[in-house]
């Protein structure tokens, strides 16, 4: 049998634990008191936790949150909402012309592959490059340790491209969400504090190959692609021809076996 | 497997998928029911802040963020672990710029939520006084620890969803929430006690 550990202790009493675990924890905690007591303390301090917080879900809405979710307070936001609504009317004028790509987005949409990704990529790039402390949970020094745990949550074995060649070095990673999976980030900077992330994201099975696709989001650069296995985005504020040089650079890596470091 | 245990606040599946073509790129998406997330938003900002004052400010500025970024939620995806997200993010980064104003409040520290967190002293009412256990009991956790075991245990979360919501590995998530239930077993049983103010412990 198996040893048990704290982390399946664990899944059990939260109902989180895979199937196959499920007939070997039962067993060890038939045999052992002391592990089923464990069990039954976590299920009571669930219990009563739940019991304690639920009451706070029976507190009425200030009128002050309802008006926040149904429409921002601040007239700034407002404002700039209806501009962003009148670009997209636009750019969904000039998109009309674009016919091909544009039906081949909304066949990506129905196939569960979001033609948000590349807008996703943005907003991600803005809210973790902008980050001067923290923009990665893990550092470059521990690549390996990173690409092993990213490549882990994305079930696909992942590694980070080597920039060096044009002047951007690895920063580091860390695991985003994505739409309904999970999504590898590896950040580089160049000695300018230029900032540029490469997301991967394993995409379900059966979607289209992709050549690769440019987006400007908030004013944020994204290329993107998908080959047969994965969507990439690469995201920065360059101009479009600095972005795709570097875009080729990252596709012709990750098609090339790695070589051993 | 999405916690699909509240309905509520799960959106319809897919409604994107039945518009034509030119629905696909920037038009009106179906909106996220954001108003139908306040209750859980609030409980959640209140076991982050320990302040229902400071609570609700964080949810507003949370709607505001989520309202801003609605075009981002995915369809069909879990709204809430969306909007934990955002509120995570804005949590954290108030915390960062606070304790760069106070320049010697450490971030990770096990007393960090001590000060900050305000019970009321006087239960109001009989119903609450369970609640108040609750929240005095978690108030004694790092908000780290605070965080996951309320979304493990409360929210019923699954793990993996967690560490999304996060942005930490499933193994944080696990060593946390072991970390905060054993400290709040500790800290239960010696409540038990009914002179432990008084006793020392050697």
């Amino acid at each position: 049998m198996s040893a048990i550990s704290d982390d399946d202790i664990q899944a059990f009493a939260d109902r989180q634990l895979p199937a196959d675990r499920r007939a070997a924890v039962e067993q060890a905690l038939a045999a052992d008191p002391a592990l089923a007591a464990r069990v039954r303390d976590i299920e009571r301090q669930n219990a009563w936790l739940r019991d304690g917080l639920d009451t706070l879900l029976a507190e009425p809405s200030p009128q002050r949150l309802v008006d926040a979710a149904r429409m921002p307070h601040r007239p700034i936001r407002a404002w700039q909402w209806l501009a962003a609504s009148s670009v997209a009317a636009i750019a969904t004028l000039v998109l009309g012309f674009g016919g091909g790509w544009y039906w081949r987005d909304a066949q990506l949409e129905i196939a569960g592959m979001p033609t948000t990704f590349a807008r996703q990529a943005a907003f991600t790039h803005a809210l973790y490059a902008s980050d001067v402390n923290r923009p990665v949970e893990m550092w470059a020094p521990e690549e390996k340790r990173l690409v092993t745990w990213l490549s882990k949550r994305l079930d696909y074995p992942l590694h980070a491209p080597d920039l060096n060649s044009v002047g951007y070095s690895l920063v580091g990673g860390r695991l985003v969400a994505g739409n309904e999976r999970p999504t590898a980030l590896f950040m580089y900077e160049n000695g300018a504090k230029q900032r540029l992330t490469l997301q991967a994201r394993k995409q379900p099975p059966g979607t289209e190959e992709t050549a690769f696709r440019y987006a400007v989001e908030d004013g944020i650069g994204v290329y993107y692609w998908i080959d047969d296995r994965c969507a990439y985005a690469l995201s920065g504020q360059l101009d479009k021809a600095q972005l795709l040089a570097i875009g080729r650079l990252v596709y012709a890596q990750l098609n090339t076996p790695e070589t051993p470091k | 497997m999405l916690t699909a245990v509240n309905g509520a606040l799960v959106p319809p599946a897919k409604a994107r998928v039945a518009g034509p073509p030119t629905m696909s790129v920037d038009a009106p998406l179906p909106h996220p029911d954001l108003v139908a997330a306040i209750p859980r938003l609030r409980r959640y900002a209140r076991v982050l802040t320990g302040d229902s004052a400071r609570a609700d400010d964080l949810v507003q500025e949370t709607l505001a963020r989520g309202w801003e970024k609605r075009r981002l939620w995915a369809a069909g995806t879990d709204l809430r672990a969306w909007l934990f997200t955002i509120m995570h993010n804005v949590f954290v980064n108030q915390r960062a710029l606070a304790a760069r104003d106070a320049q010697n409040v450490s971030l990770d520290g096990d007393g960090e939520g001590g000060a900050a967190w305000q019970v009321p002293v006087r239960a109001p009412q009989q119903a609450h006084v369970e609640l108040q256990e609750v929240l005095r009991e978690l108030s004694r956790l790092p908000a780290e620890q605070r965080e996951v075991l309320v979304l493990a245990a409360v929210e019923e979360m699954r793990y993996e969803e967690i560490a999304e919501v996060l942005s930490i590995p499933v193994g944080t998530v696990m060593s946390r929430l072991s970390r905060a239930r054993a400290k709040l077993r500790r800290s239960m049983a010696s409540e038990s006690d009914p002179v432990t103010p008084l006793k020392i412990v050697r």
